[in-house]
């Protein structure tokens, strides 16, 4: 590794100065404190830490769009301070953002990615050479022509790369790129990050995912803007105190090795891919030495988390579906009092009769048990959110029906605000539809427009607040806005909420949240779900949270219903869910891993639990 | 609905049109108008439609593409034929109690019904047929002359090129919105005017916020990208005057000649 570092950060300090509006008392928070570290040239660092440790501050001050209060950032030998060579500075260290859509200039795809030679004042010539060599780097050179407007979510990001690389920068920051993707454009992107540092660019990638964060060569941990460790992937993630302080998780496959060493089983402590461990099981159970090598233990007792979520969770279903009088495996009966939703031959077409008519979706009929928890799997552009809002009557379908609770929505005759009292239906990023001054006002938006008024409106929101976790008369007349992010979700849900729906759906509930806020708001669902006990809806490209949560898993793909069953039995047939894009519950990934290698393990093992079982058993013979 | 409009919007294609300069085709396309407000007979009209009829073929831009823009101005165009036809005085041709039509009112309608038209269909094909940096590159050095005035026409073209980027982003993040306060209960398609003005609070406030994210997020990400104004900058596609400019420049002044003179004699 070269001698010189590309990047110095030196007792860093950032501040920035908010006013209280009614006291006009101005306060000075450290976003950061007094951080330092270098980052050698062809080095990949990932930079983690909670929404408002400062990373996003952190990665601002590193190209000095954000200047220090105090201490020094050098980039190539510039100095952030130094006005004369920012242009320099800012060229030798390129940035991507977050969001895909808002960081694209141009319309046209090459346009943009031609954006910053362009203000660099590079010849026309070489500029083209440039932005053809950046569009292949992140292969969307055969979209060159399109307009922005016409890329998914993935490939807009992809044009950013080239953005990026077509202004040929030492390093390149990545401020969370893949935290607006979905699994498929996130993978992509990992590639390329990956492959750009392969070509020797120096990477910095903040980022909420630790699968993402194993990749690198080192990890900056940060926590109310100071620097908490600066470690190797393999020895943060056996820092469980750091990991907790930090609330940082595991990837999977450390997760599953440091259960199988805390069985006994010795692994090299710097293993961290999932690759890695198969491989270590795979000749170990060859090696045979395995009984020899396990020290003694005691049955370690199973973590603490979600109240349905554990190994007996098969027997605990058929004692709901027990209750509920009503047998799960046969749908062919008529339409029964206990099915909350039910469709038939749904079909929407897009645009009928114009130019990009499209067939949104097609051939939709299921049966949705009331009570039931229901997930809903699909990449992007399958048709999910057609679907979703077909439940309301948001859309209506071309052809077909659905009923609610046996009333048909779909033959006109139906309320619409009937409707929409009955499903609740929350958006993706939902805080984004927050308007009103204080949260108890914008929460009482929803049951206001049903005619509730005085005591019962009041009611229906104290009680909607509570049920998302939040506290009524702390919050209720701050301004949604002041709130952090988690909290605004929240309380978009709660306005959702406020209007007691009988049907609850959730549209990606936890996209773009750190791994605590996640949690917290996965385990907000699930105690909704048991309090209420209603029907619920959610989208999720989380398959470990779809394995911990639903009962019922709808698969579709292109418009169509692919499959619909119990978690375990959707996540048995892994190949097939694979072949569409999509993916596993972690666990199960490891074991269908294993599979591939001719391992004689069973692969429907859904939880960390069971594939730990499953390992432990094969290890052992 | 809201996804039908396709004004600046760029349709991709390789044709004569397409490879004009954009200077070109801004001032064809303000001759064009202009001619439009000159002409004042149906002869004219014709003309005129047929024109832009030959450079549509030329352009290759599906007629399809070129209709679903005028699907939006529809209610505009319904709206200015119904006043025309009713409000214009002269002979009655029909009348049903207080409705009368005229037979100037009549004819005023269908006349500003082509022009607005053909209007819109000439205008918008410009846009189809040129890339919007090469559009707002026109435009910029079209007006640089305005320098001695003190304005910027950089500034003005950047403006322009990122309003056109963001007109489609802004156009669907309405319609999440709107289908997000739906979900909440609110109804923006009955009440009166007051109501039905009230009931576009919950949908312009958050649109607003959102406006001022991308605002902020687009400008952290050209300043990254190294932006600080026109200064020293280069371009990836140097626009050059080529002889098919030159023959169109022709062909701008004989058409604007036969408009002159078919006012004159029509």
């Amino acid at each position: 590794m070269c001698m010189s570092p590309i990047i110095k950060v030196e007792d860093l300090t950032y501040e920035y100065v908010s006013r209280n509006e009614e006291t006009g008392e101005e306060t000075v928070s450290r976003a950061i404190d007094g951080v330092s570290f270098q980052i050698q040239k062809g080095e990949f660092v990932s930079v983690v830490g909670m929404n408002g440790s400062g990373k996003s501050t952190l990665a601002r001050c590193l190209n000095g769009l954000l200047l220090p209060a105090s201490g020094d950032v050098f980039v190539a030998g510039y100095n952030t301070r130094d006005d004369d060579t920012i242009w320099d500075l800012r060229s030798s260290i390129a940035m991507v953002f977050q969001n895909p859509d808002n960081q694209i200039v141009s319309s046209l795809v090459e346009d943009d990615v031609a954006f910053g030679p362009e203000n660099l004042g590079v010849p026309p010539e070489e500029i083209r050479e440039r932005v053809d060599e950046a569009l292949n780097a992140v292969g969307m050179y055969d979209q060159r022509r399109k307009g922005a407007h016409q890329l998914s979510g993935g490939q807009k990001q992809r044009v950013a790369i080239a953005g990026a690389v077509a202004m040929r920068p030492d390093c390149i920051v990545f401020d969370e790129p893949t935290a607006m993707l979905d699994p498929q454009g996130r993978v992509k992107v990992m590639e390329i990050i990956r492959e750009l540092n392969r070509r020797s660019i120096t990477i910095v990638l903040i980022t909420h995912f630790m699968e993402e964060a194993a990749l690198s060569d080192r990890i900056i941990v940060m926590k109310d803007g100071r620097k908490l460790g600066d470690s190797k992937p393999y020895e943060l993630f056996s820092d469980e105190a750091l990991l907790k302080e930090a609330g940082l998780e595991k990837p999977a496959a450390i997760e599953m090795r440091d259960r199988l060493v805390s069985r006994g089983f010795q692994i090299d402590p710097k293993m961290t891919g999932e690759k890695e461990l198969v491989e270590w099981i795979v000749s170990a159970r060859r090696a045979g030495a395995v009984a020899e090598s396990r020290l003694s233990h005691e049955e370690k007792t199973s973590p603490e988390g979600f109240s349905r979520k554990n190994s007996g969770r098969s027997a605990e279903h058929n004692v709901v579906s027990d209750e509920l009088g009503n047998d799960g495996e046969s749908s062919s009966s008529a339409t029964s009092v206990e099915d909350e939703i039910v469709a038939e031959d749904v079909r929407y077409v897009y645009a009928p009769g114009l130019p990009d008519e499209t067939v949104a979706l097609e051939d939709m009929s299921f049966r949705i048990p009331e009570g039931s928890f229901v997930g809903i799997i699909g990449h992007t552009g399958s048709g999910k959110s057609t679907l979703l809002q077909h439940m309301n009557g948001l859309l209506k379908p071309t052809s077909g029906n659905i009923w609610i609770r046996g009333t048909c929505i779909t033959d006109g005759s139906a309320v619409m605000t009937d409707i929409r009292k009955r499903v609740g239906l929350v958006f993706q990023y939902p805080e984004y539809q927050l308007f009103e001054e204080t949260v108890a006002k914008d929460v009482a938006f929803g049951p206001e427009n049903l005619g509730l008024t005085g005591d019962e409106l009041e009611e229906s929101v104290r009680k909607a607040i509570e049920l998302v976790g939040l506290d009524y008369e702390k919050v209720r007349n701050k301004s949604p806005f002041e709130l952090s992010g988690g909290q605004k979700r929240r309380v978009a849900i709660a306005g959702v909420l406020a209007m007691e729906p009988e049907v609850l759906i959730l549209d990606e509930p936890t996209a773009g949240l750190d791994p605590q806020a996640h949690r917290e708001i996965l385990e907000m669902v699930d105690s909704i779900h048991r309090k209420r006990g209603n029907t619920m809806l959610f989208v999720s490209h989380n398959m470990a949270d779809i394995q911990q949560l639903a009962d019922q898993v709808m698969v579709i793909d292109k418009g169509r219903l692919k499959a619909m069953g119990t978690p375990e039995d959707i996540f048995s047939h892994g190949r097939e869910l694979k072949e569409i894009g999509l993916g596993v519950p972690p666990a199960t990934d490891i074991m269908m891993e294993l599979r591939d290698r001719d391992c004689a393990v069973d692969d429907r093992c859904f939880t960390f639990d069971e594939a730990e079982r499953e390992i432990v058993r094969y290890l052992e013979g | 609905m809201i996804r039908d409009i396709t004004l600046g919007q760029y349709y991709p294609g390789n044709s004569a049109i397409h490879r004009l300069d954009a200077r070109t085709k801004i001032i064809w396309t303000l001759i064009y108008i202009v001619s439009l407000f000159v002409v004042d007979s149906f002869q004219g009209f014709a003309v005129a439609g047929g024109v832009l009829l030959g450079i549509i073929l030329i352009s290759r831009v599906p007629f399809r593409f070129i209709f679903r823009g005028l699907k939006v101005i529809f209610f505009i165009l319904l709206f200015t034929f119904v006043l025309n036809m009713f409000m214009i005085d002269g002979k009655v041709i029909w009348q049903w109690k207080f409705l009368t039509i005229t037979d100037e009112g009549f004819y005023r309608a269908c006349f500003m019904a082509i022009r607005l038209v053909l209007l819109v269909i000439g205008t918008s094909l410009m846009t189809f047929c040129t890339r919007p940096v090469e559009l707002t590159d026109g435009l910029e050095k079209l007006m640089r002359p305005l320098k001695v005035f003190g304005i910027s026409a950089h500034e003005i073209a950047l403006m322009m090129t990122i309003a056109l980027r963001f007109i489609p982003t802004l156009l669907d993040e309405t319609d999440k919105i709107m289908k997000a306060q739906q979900a909440r209960g609110a109804d923006f398609e009955s009440g009166n005017l007051i109501q039905r003005a009230k009931a576009l609070i919950p949908i312009l406030i958050p649109l607003f916020i959102s406006s001022f994210r991308i605002a902020q997020d687009l400008a952290l990400a050209m300043e990254a990208r190294c932006y600080h104004g026109g200064k020293g900058r280069t371009r990836m596609n140097e626009s050059r005057f080529s002889a098919r400019d030159g023959a169109c420049a022709v062909l701008m002044v004989l058409f604007m000649g036969v408009m002159i003179w078919m006012r004159m004699y029509f």
